[in-house]
């Protein structure tokens, strides 16, 4: 079986059977420990037990309530200045071949970048208290 | 190309006006100077020896030609009508002033991309950078509910055809392995791709979101009459003429070879969208919502462009583009003064107003096609290019058929306005600016009407 | 694997991204289904920038993905525009408003 394995072409599905082998044994011994536990365990239900875990501390209220707008507000532009930065990507990628032009282009799409960093920040989107 | 920048630049100039001007005055001055320096770009980069050969930049993902020129320069000089009989009013809509025109300057952006794209993703950039604000301007009457509510339908509709038109260009990116619009492959294949043809049909449904063709236009009129009127006369007009421009220009130079596969799709959905519009623009009692179901069905005008694939539809456009724009955006300039916004609003604005119901009725008139309007002249190329085609005969009879109908609701107005007792009750009076520029749209309309060749001699 | 799996693949999740925009009354729902139907389009054109051998349409998705959260942005704004009006998203008490 082993010498199959190791003897095979690259890319064959028997390739494969390792990992689907794994992949048996961990999804089995999840579900044998979790049915042992469940049968084997002692059950006591009683009100105290069922509450969050606070760390010792009585929970107070529910834990959907409605935050501050500024807390949105920041993560929406936090979202959108972390998703632009993809474009570092091919750029890194391809770094050496772009020479000065791809320099000088990604250099104004940082630039356009900071306009919009400055128009927040002078909107006053990122300040905190007011 | 040099457009393209400007309007950026300028979109960031605007961004920051709000922090260095206080005055509203001096802003709306800034704003005219800055849209006229748009305009005078426009026409400069036309005026280039260079501006009759087609030129490309990056890469090939733009090509600027004859017909990106003078379409950019009708556009802009369209743009510069509608800043000068509206600024008052954008800045009245709500508290951040400088950044409506910071919008729509970055609006004109994705409209010169559209008007000049040769790959599939600049052309998907454009639609978006014309689309995302779109969403904002439509809300931003944020104490009225209409306009969030308009903002929302919009912003989910839209979202909506984008996913369809990016599937569109996905699909035809599987079937030919690039994404230049001039290069497609498939043209020259003997057979039909499915994968291919389901790709073209994806992106007549994206652009029928955008130019709001039946049945994908059930949310322009709850849109358009719940935006703020002056954001309305922006998107219902210049807006929706460049869409069609990108719509004209992406299947005139990819699909022409496989027209047989798509066309009657598009003829199915013009007839529909002829029809709807004008039916229903028939029984509405407010002019705004009138307005929005007539854009419908001029839409339907437009979409001969193209299905007609040829050089009178491309001429066609142009001529749409002055008649419909410059007709739309006077009137919304007039309506917008108007404190009923119904028909009986307008009762009696003749013996109140002698010369600007004069000018209502040109717009009228031209909007309805009757001849000596420019109107008149855009669907008549309409027709004369569906008709030299040859295979759509009944299409162009059926568009006769309901052109006729809409003279009805557009002489609803005429009728309200000379015929009816009222009071014709205004918020504002006109100035003597406004009242020189309205003229000025009046007279552009009628020039185009005798002389179209104006527009079209050079193509 | 043959490019045909891609294909039914992300159709499948296109449509069910389209039904649900399309069956679903909570506004977050119907966004991030349409989100579904962008990302089913993501994978196609990740695919078959393979099946063809070029990087074209990798570099589109990196663009997809940019449009799609400047969508999200202004998309939530206009949500909480919304629900801080209204106090709800779903979509039936918009329409009831309309007259």
């Amino acid at each position: 079986m082993l010498s199959v394995l190791l003897n095979s072409p690259a890319n064959t599905t028997i390739n494969y059977l390792p990992i689907v082998i794994q992949l048996v044994v961990a999804i089995g011994f999840v579900a044998f420990m979790m049915s042992v536990t469940h049968l084997l365990g002692p059950k006591r239900r009683t009100s105290d037990k069922l509450a969050n875990f606070e760390s010792g501390i009585e929970s107070v209220g529910n834990a959907r309530q409605p935050m501050a707008i500024k807390y949105f507000l920041v993560a929406i532009l936090f979202v959108l200045f972390d998703v632009e930065v993809i474009f570092f990507y091919p750029y890194a990628v391809n770094f050496k071949a772009l020479g000065k032009e791809g320099f000088l282009a990604v250099l104004m799409f940082v630039a356009f970048f900071l306009v919009g960093f400055i128009y927040i920040r002078k909107r006053g989107a990122l300040d905190w208290e007011e | 190309m040099i457009l393209i920048i400007t309007a950026s630049i300028i979109g960031v100039v605007l961004l920051f006006a709000s922090f260095l001007l206080k005055h509203t005055s001096s802003l709306l001055h800034l704003v005219t100077v800055l849209f006229a320096a748009l305009f005078g770009v426009a026409i400069w980069e036309a005026l280039q020896p260079t501006a009759i050969l087609t030129q490309s930049f990056y890469l090939d993902a733009i090509r600027v030609d004859r017909f990106t020129n003078q379409f950019n320069v009708l556009i802009t000089g369209c743009l510069f009508l509608y800043i000068l009989l509206m600024k008052k009013h954008i800045a009245a809509v709500g508290k951040y002033k400088a950044e409506y025109f910071a919008l729509i300057a970055f609006i004109m952006v994705g409209i010169f991309m559209l008007s000049s794209f040769n790959s599939l993703l600049v052309m998907f950039l454009g639609i978006e950078i014309v689309s995302i604000p779109q969403y904002i301007l439509a809300g931003s009457d944020k104490e009225n509910l209409k306009s969030t509510e308009a903002s929302l339908k919009y912003f989910l509709m839209g979202a909506f055809s984008t996913g369809f038109l990016l599937m569109g260009i996905t699909l035809l990116y599987g079937a030919t392995g690039n994404f230049m619009v001039s290069e497609f492959n498939f043209l020259q294949a003997t057979s039909i791709n499915p994968i291919a043809l389901g790709g073209v049909l994806l992106l007549i449904v994206a652009f029928g979101f955008k130019v709001s063709a039946a049945p994908m236009h059930l949310w322009t009129p709850d849109v358009y009459d719940g935006t703020p009127t002056p954001f309305t006369a922006f998107m219902a007009t210049i807006v929706k003429v460049a869409a069609f421009v990108g719509f004209m220009r992406l299947f005139q130079t990819s699909f022409t070879a496989i027209s047989s596969s798509w066309s009657l799709v598009l003829a199915v959905v013009i007839a529909l969208t002829l029809f709807v519009g004008n039916i229903t623009a028939v029984f509405q009692q407010s002019v705004k919502r009138m307005l929005a179901y007539s854009s419908i069905a001029q839409a339907g005008f437009m979409l001969f462009a193209i299905i007609s694939l040829n050089a009178i539809g491309r001429q066609g456009m142009l001529v749409y583009t002055v008649a419909y724009s410059v007709a739309s955006i006077c009137f919304f300039a007039i309506l917008i003064k108007m404190k009923d916004y119904t028909y009986d609003g307008f009762n009696g604005l003749a013996k109140k107003q002698p010369f600007i119901a004069a000018l209502a009725t040109i717009y009228m008139l031209s909007l309805a096609g009757i001849p000596l309007t420019g109107g008149f002249m855009a669907k008549y190329y309409m027709l004369k290019a569906v008709l030299f085609e040859g295979s759509y005969m009944w299409l162009a009879i059926f568009a006769l058929l309901m052109a006729a109908v809409s003279v009805y609701y557009y002489f609803k107005v005429i009728i309200a306005m000379y015929f009816k007792e009222g009071e014709a009750a205004m918020i504002d009076s006109f100035t003597k600016e406004e009242k020189l520029y309205l003229t000025i749209g009046a007279l552009a309309l009628l020039v185009v009407g005798i002389f179209p060749s104006l527009l079209t001699g050079t193509i | 694997m043959p490019i045909q799996y891609y294909i039914f693949l992300s159709l499948a999740l296109f449509s069910i991204g389209v039904m649900g925009t399309m069956m679903r009354r909570n506004a977050i729902i119907i966004f991030m289904c349409i989100e579904l139907m962008l990302n089913a389009v993501n994978l196609l054109m990740v695919a078959f920038s393979n099946y063809w051998e070029n990087s074209n349409a990798q570099i589109f998705v990196f663009f997809i993905m940019v449009v799609a959260a400047a969508e999200v942005a202004v998309g939530l704004a206009i949500i909480t525009l919304v629900y801080r009006k209204v106090n709800s998203v779903d979509i039936n008490i918009l329409n009831r408003l309309k007259n």
